[in-house]
């Protein structure tokens, strides 16, 4: 047997180190050390010695607690529901091509040039009390809507609305491993629609759906101007909770608390993400 | 024009303009850290007026947002003053002249009560705090109302009223969230007042205590949970000062509590429409402020800076405060004409209630969070 000798195993690893070196030193110097420095500060004081206190009031406080209980399952939801729906638009632009599925792609890749704020007011307009889909009922003589606005569906659709493209757009990209062949091989085999999606499509797409799910978690577990235009008083998601306790409690050192256990969370999604390209790079998963 | 004509003539006009630089108006430094409505009302409106009453100054609007700016910049002409340099600094806008610590005993702000202003015996009684605050433009937390839902004879003129009033018309009033804007705070504000005595005199910076917090705040938690039934979808909460205004505009609610500054500004807009009225409580007014203008003694522009506190004053500057900036006049209205004074007549207050920052402040709205916004059922 024959072994083709790797050109780039000599001297190429330390180029390669090198061009990593930069964003490896800036990821240190502006992540992870000002992480580290938040952990050790919310349980060394110096002068006063080790005290996990603020952890403690946080994990008994019945109030943070329903924070964080909203924050997580708000978090779940959005994420599960911007697949969902981005889903059938991706398939639909992955099988099609023509005008009207450039139209398709540039409307459900629109959202990703209007800032939030934009997203809130328009959702009042439009979703609001009195707003355009109201006055559209009225007209018709169809009973009033009651208004997702200021309950917790209120972010959750803004959110949902807010984060299609970037699921879409991870989406598209798993699915050009999905071959047209296989796919009318499957479909020449009499393969129905539903048959060929579970068994041919998402196979292939599996660590696409895990990246684009621990990615919108990343986003929501922190999502600060639509929870806070759209959504109730209370219970807060952790953003303005974080907010509200740093700048209006003058409090930094139970926001630091909640900062930590929000990064301990999205850390943990990071680490699923982490482990999907893995395994993406091993092989068509 | 041959070469050395040309240079001639362009020596002579460079040095023609460099005199007259020399001897360009004086440079009034005023600075600014309000919101952005303030300081485009002195580029826009007040610059070009006090310019053109006052030939050779010129007013130099700075923009010194956020508020800490403004810190620096006091502590920069506090230094000046020990140092007898020029602070570079002529006059605030808005600013607290109990700051910077130890600059009113070193005599940095300039006392107004005998600075010698025309128009210093004019001011409303009730806004001068401290005669070394100018105060020029007030705003007030009051209640914006839709008069074609509900007429101006019927409109709720005491606590006890609007609170009888919400619970007869569930889910046609909303406040909002009391951190995020002055018009949901004070409402809340005033609920703690209604059951302390109306006294808001009891309620001062350094007078916080945990216990006696607990047992009004208490008592204020029990009367505005009572409240969250009634309002807006059986207790929904606006995340700012504007959220409840376009709720208002869009005729989802009946009334509000707003500040009067944007109340009348976003009437004069066209935001709100011409129907909308303004009440104050007459059992006790709920809080506003004045902005309060500082001078420091030591400003290079002395005499400059005391003429724009002058015109600040005057009720033409008056007037325009109020119809283009929608504030309180400073003045007592009797130095108004009587048309704008008749159309203001709702909201010209009788009393202006503060309530105090610090510990007060952060009770209240920490306390709120916990114990009045989770306290429904939302269903």
């Amino acid at each position: 047997m024959i072994t083709v000798p790797h050109p780039r195993a000599e001297g190429g690893g330390l180029s390669g180190l090198l061009l990593v070196a930069l964003p490896v030193v800036l990821l240190v110097w502006l992540v992870l050390w000002p992480v580290l420095q938040a952990f050790v500060g919310t349980l060394y004081f110096p002068g006063k010695g080790f005290s996990a206190a603020s952890y403690s009031y946080f994990f008994t406080d019945a109030y943070s607690l329903r924070n964080l209980w909203l924050t997580l399952w708000v978090t779940a939801l959005t994420s599960v529901l911007r697949v969902v729906v981005a889903m059938p638009i991706a398939i639909y632009l992955r099988f099609r091509s023509g005008s009207v599925a450039a139209l398709v792609q540039s409307l459900a890749l629109f959202p990703l040039f209007v800032p939030s704020v934009l997203v809130a007011y328009a959702f009042i307009r439009v979703l609001g009390p009195n707003g355009i889909v109201d006055t559209i009922l009225v007209a018709l003589h169809l009973p009033k809507l009651s208004t997702p606005y200021l309950t917790p569906a209120g972010p959750i659709i803004g959110l949902v609305w807010e984060g299609l493209p970037l699921t879409l757009l991870l989406l598209l990209s798993g699915l050009g491993r999905v071959s047209t062949a296989s796919v009318e091989a499957a479909r020449d085999l009499g393969a129905r629609g539903w048959t060929i999606f579970s068994r041919i499509i998402l196979p292939r797409i599996q660590s696409s759906i895990i990246v684009a799910l621990s990615f919108n978690v990343l986003g929501l577990f922190s999502a600060f101007t639509l929870p806070y235009l759209l959504g109730p008083a209370s219970p807060e998601m952790m953003g303005p909770y974080m907010q509200r306790t740093f700048s209006d409690n003058a409090d930094p050192l139970n926001a630091t608390t909640q900062a930590v256990i929000t990064f301990a969370f999205c850390a943990a999604f990071g680490l699923v993400y982490v482990r999907a390209i893995a395994r993406g790079r091993k092989g068509p998963a | 024009m041959n070469r050395r004509e040309f240079l001639m003539v362009s020596t002579a006009a460079g040095l023609a303009a460099s005199t007259r630089f020399a001897a360009a108006a004086t440079r009034l430094d005023m600075y600014t850290a309000s919101d952005a409505n303030i300081s485009d009302f002195f580029g826009n409106v007040i610059k070009p007026a006090f310019e053109a009453a006052n030939a050779g100054i010129e007013l130099n609007v700075v923009i010194a947002r956020p508020a800490a700016a403004l810190d620096a910049v006091a502590q920069r002409a506090l230094a000046a003053l020990s140092a007898k340099a020029d602070p570079q600094l002529d006059f605030i806008e808005q600013y607290e002249p109990m700051l910077p610590a130890g600059g009113l005993e070193a005599g940095l702000w300039t006392d107004f009560s005998k600075a010698g202003l025309k128009n210093y015996g004019t001011l409303n009684k009730l806004a001068i705090q401290t005669p070394y605050g100018l105060p020029y433009r007030g705003s007030q937390v009051l209640l914006a109302y839709d008069t074609t839902k509900l007429p101006k004879d019927k409109v709720p003129k005491t606590f006890a009223d609007l609170v009888a009033w919400i619970k007869a018309n569930p889910g046609q009033f909303i406040y909002n969230r009391p951190d995020k804007g002055g018009s949901g705070f004070n409402f809340v504000n005033r609920v703690v007042h209604e059951v302390s005595g109306r006294d808001p005199g009891k309620f001062k910076v350094d007078n916080f205590n945990q216990a006696t917090a607990d047992d009004v705040l208490g008592k204020a938690w029990a009367a505005l949970g009572d409240l969250a039934p009634s309002l807006y979808q059986s207790g929904a909460y606006t995340a700012g000062n504007t959220a409840s205004l376009q709720l208002l505009a869009q005729g989802a609610v009946t009334m509000v509590p707003a500040w009067s500054d944007q109340a009348l500004q976003a009437i004069a807009k066209g935001v709100l429409p011409e129907t909308t009225g303004l009440v104050q409580l007459s059992d006790l007014a709920l809080c506003g402020a004045f902005s309060q203008a500082v001078i420091p003694t030591n400003a290079a522009h002395l005499d400059a800076s005391l003429k724009l506190a002058d015109f600040l004053l005057l009720p033409e500057t008056q007037a325009v405060i109020i119809e283009k900036l929608g504030g309180f006049p400073a003045v007592d209205w009797s130095n108004l004409p009587q048309a704008l004074h008749d159309k203001y007549a709702d909201v010209i207050p009788s009393s202006i209630p503060t309530f105090p920052q610090g510990d007060w402040t952060k009770a209240v709205q920490d306390g709120w969070y916990r114990n009045v916004a989770p306290n429904i059922s939302r269903t």
